[in-house]
């Protein structure tokens, strides 16, 4: 365990490091926007907002709240 | 953390956000404090041979920024055979630690300046200034003829050298600081470095050496010559070994 | 102004709108001009005629102060008000405030102007301003930041559309790098001159940070923003992925922050930070070109159209410009290619092909696309909107392609041996052969330049229209009033 926890303290650990850090982020929000497909459909609902803008008759989106 | 709070709540957007903008910057900038290495010393028989600049030279260099010069000349020589034959040896970090702010520029229009001092007579640099067409034809520099015909202010130069002390550049008012200048870089120089004879030093150095040519007249072109002709001369690399300064890099 | 449109400032606050549009042309023109005038100075020096005033070294900050800031600034305030007031159909916060960033943002344009001319300056590319027009610009942009997001929150939406996540990121970044760069300490309380805090290669990295990220995040993230609204609203069709628009994002705002230090590759910054800044400068084509695909497939549905819409036009060839700059952008992070282009003219060409092509071009399109809403008319001629289309873009290729005969020739010229290994070119043969590109550069720049300018006059004359019908309209109604 401390060997372990004594990885961290190098210097030289810490770039190889970040870099996983960075890419399990950004595999997670990859995975966030990607993986759920309702979720996904709900996403995708937003992107008629600058289409709605216009007009009184606006499409209803962003209805499946309870999708969590 | 659910992302769809991010999208929904402004305010964890925002400190989303900062954190996300913050952590280039912070890995990138901060350690450069901290690394020794980042700028040698450079020190021969125990005196710092890099120094802040002398009063006069000082004006020379606001000169410069305030004509714009830095936008197409570099001070900074990168280490490439060709450089070195046409520049000189690539410069060194601890050759711009008293640059506030940095001139290393980002394009060459004209050649770089980071060695040009003692390059080129004061009467060249003068003539080249004036009217640089008359000494290189095919120079697209703008002529800069008013330098030699304004007179320098230098009334703020305590002003100036204050504002400078105040940042880290170790002018000094003290007796304790110029003494700690005297054992730092030699009793020479620590006096042009003491704030309180800065005036009579900026004279004492126009008189001397007359940069402009014209004796008795303290000319926006004394101090912009004085600064050139300084440029890339504190190091004197026959001092060092050929690899000495590598390791920095 | 505010009293002729009176009926669409009840819902929106156009007017703020309108101002910082007219303001866009108006610095566009000055700008753009004064470029060409620098251009052509560069070609033909005899164009400094000695006047301190107007020498390159001096003028040059003007050039970019007024078209980054000036033009590309009071495009990105009209724009994001105009979005974030759509996009959360909402009015903006607080009026007294946005006319307050109006005429703070405007006054200090001006004023670096002027100060740049009078031989104020800070030295620092891209943040020449002297001190105290630092702190009104600090000033001005807290009162932005908080005009923008208190309506974000005031929105009738549950979600924050992703054209106001670009602006948010841009507004907050502006905001680090423009304080952080521009510490510095002033020589006296009634200097306008001052020394900067940081000094040599902290100095040199923390103006590239700067430097690099008023690329990123003013002129790459901002009009990202402007993308993700006009354009789909120009093709009438929602953006291509909604999904590839949030990793966008994240990705982007990330990894522009690191590669600041491409800039100074090769220099006395070690070389830890500039390996780094060219690693991360690799892996940011990915998200740029996401950005692209996203804008270019959003208009994909629309090619039709390209034959009859110019505003579509502007789009796709801004979309295509940046697409363009940020894959030349990484090449030249590589540490051999910048080994040749740095210094050079390459740099002024990649720098150009972004913000003409990209940044002008879009912006283009989405005020050939607001205008017409603003006034509530139609634009004065299609016709000046395709001549102005032809003469930016032939004015973008003459351009980029001379900067780039100009930045590899003279990188070549320069690092030629001669068969006895001594250098085959002193420095002024280069500059010799650079006149010929430089002549092609400022012909280019005359194109862009009058393209600006037919925009101008187009814009005037749509308003100019849109007010005497309003009057008529007035008058109509007065008299039937009178009438009665």
């Amino acid at each position: 365990m401390s060997e372990f926890a004594l990885w961290f303290t190098k210097m030289e650990h810490s770039k190889p490091f970040a870099l996983v850090l960075f890419f399990i982020t950004f595999i997670g929000i990859v995975l966030y926007v990607y993986a759920n497909r309702k979720r996904g459909e709900r996403l995708e609902s937003y992107k008629n907002i600058p289409l709605e803008d216009d007009d009184a008759d606006r499409i209803p989106h962003h209805k499946d709240k309870d999708d969590e | 953390m659910k992302h769809e709070k991010i999208e929904t709540n402004a305010g964890l957007l925002i400190i989303f956000t900062l954190i996300v903008i913050s952590i280039g910057g912070l890995v990138e900038i901060v350690p450069l404090y901290f690394i020794d290495s980042t700028v040698e010393k450079v020190t021969v028989a125990g005196k710092d041979t890099i120094h802040p600049y002398t009063p006069l030279q000082l004006r020379g260099r606001d000169i410069y920024m305030r004509e714009g010069c830095y936008l197409c000349h570099s001070q900074m020589i990168r280490p490439f055979r060709d450089e070195a034959l046409r520049y000189g040896h690539y410069s060194l970090a601890a050759e711009s630690k008293f640059d506030h702010p940095f001139q290393w520029g980002s394009k060459r229009t004209g050649p770089d300046l980071a060695r040009v001092g003692h390059k080129y007579s004061n009467q060249w640099h003068v003539q080249h200034l004036t009217a640089p067409r008359s000494v290189v034809p095919e120079s697209i520099m703008p002529n800069f003829p008013w330098l030699i015909k304004n007179e320098l202010t230098y009334k703020d130069i305590e002003d100036r050298m204050k504002a400078l002390k105040d940042v880290g550049v170790p002018y000094s008012i003290t007796e304790k600081e110029y003494q700690a200048n005297v054992k730092r870089f030699g009793k020479k120089i620590a006096e042009q470095l003491d704030i309180n004879h800065a005036e009579q030093n900026l004279l004492a150095e126009e008189t001397k050496n007359n940069y402009d040519g014209i004796p008795g007249k303290v000319t926006e072109m004394d101090a912009l010559v004085a600064y050139l002709q300084v440029l890339g001369t504190m190091v004197d690399f026959k001092q060092f070994e050929e690899d000495h300064f590598v390791k920095f890099r | 102004m505010a009293n002729t449109f009176a009926q669409a400032t009840e819902q929106y606050n156009y007017d703020i709108v309108r101002k910082f549009t007219v303001m866009t042309v108006i610095w566009g023109v000055i700008g753009m001009g004064v470029g060409v005038y620098i251009a052509s100075e560069l070609a033909w020096p005899f164009l400094n005629f000695d006047i301190p005033q107007i020498t390159f070294g001096r003028l040059r900050p003007v050039h970019t102060t007024l078209v980054i800031f000036g033009f590309g600034g009071s495009a990105l305030f009209a724009t994001s008000y105009y979005i974030v007031q759509r996009t959360c159909q909402t009015r903006l916060f607080n009026d007294t405030m946005a006319n307050f960033t109006f005429w703070g943002w405007q006054v200090a344009i001006a004023l670096s102007a002027i100060s740049y001319m009078a031989g104020y300056t800070q030295a620092r590319e891209y943040a020449e301003m002297v001190w105290p027009i630092d702190i009104l610009i600090a000033v001005v942009w807290v009162t932005y930041l908080m005009v923008f997001v208190m309506t974000l929150l005031r929105r009738s939406q549950p979600h924050i559309y992703v054209a106001n996540w670009f602006f948010v990121a841009f507004i907050l970044a502006t905001a680090l790098l423009h304080i952080f760069n521009n510490m510095a300490v002033p020589v006296s309380l009634f200097s306008l001159e001052s020394y900067s805090l940081h000094a040599g290669v902290q100095d040199a990295m923390t103006q590239w940070w700067y430097g690099h990220n008023a690329v990123g995040f003013f002129l790459t993230a901002a009009f990202l923003g402007m993308m993700y609204y006009f354009v789909p609203k120009q093709a009438g069709r929602p953006v291509y992925s909604y999904r590839l628009s949030i990793i966008h994002f994240w990705a982007l705002i990330f990894l522009y922050m690191w590669v600041g230090a491409h800039h100074l590759h090769w220099t006395a910054l070690p070389d830890w930070t500039s390996s780094l800044a060219a690693t991360f400068s690799i892996l940011l084509l990915l998200p740029s070109w996401g950005g692209m695909i996203n804008g270019i497939m959003t208009l994909s549905g629309a090619w039709e159209r390209l034959r009859t819409d110019p505003v579509i036009r502007f789009m796709i060839v801004s979309l295509s410009f940046y697409g363009m700059a940020t894959f030349e952008g990484p090449l030249m992070s590589l540490k051999s290619i910048n080994a040749l282009s740095h210094y050079t003219d390459w740099t002024i060409g990649h720098v150009h092909s972004g913000t003409l092509g990209w940044v002008s071009m879009i912006t283009f399109g989405s005020l050939y696309h607001m205008v017409p809403r603003l006034y509530e008319t139609k634009m004065y001629s299609q016709r000046l909107m395709f001549t102005h289309f032809w003469l930016a873009t032939i004015g973008i290729v003459l351009y980029i392609t001379s900067m780039w005969v100009a930045g590899i020739g003279q990188g070549l010229m320069l690092r030629a041996f001669d068969e006895y290994g001594n250098l085959a070119y002193t420095f002024v043969e280069t500059v010799s052969f650079l006149h010929t590109p430089y002549v092609w550069r400022a012909i280019g720049g005359g194109f862009f330049l009058s393209g600006m300018a037919l925009m101008a006059y187009n814009v005037f004359m749509t308003i100019y229209q849109a007010k005497r019908g309003q009057s008529v309209m007035d008058a109509k109604i007065a008299a039937k009033m009178a009438q009665a």
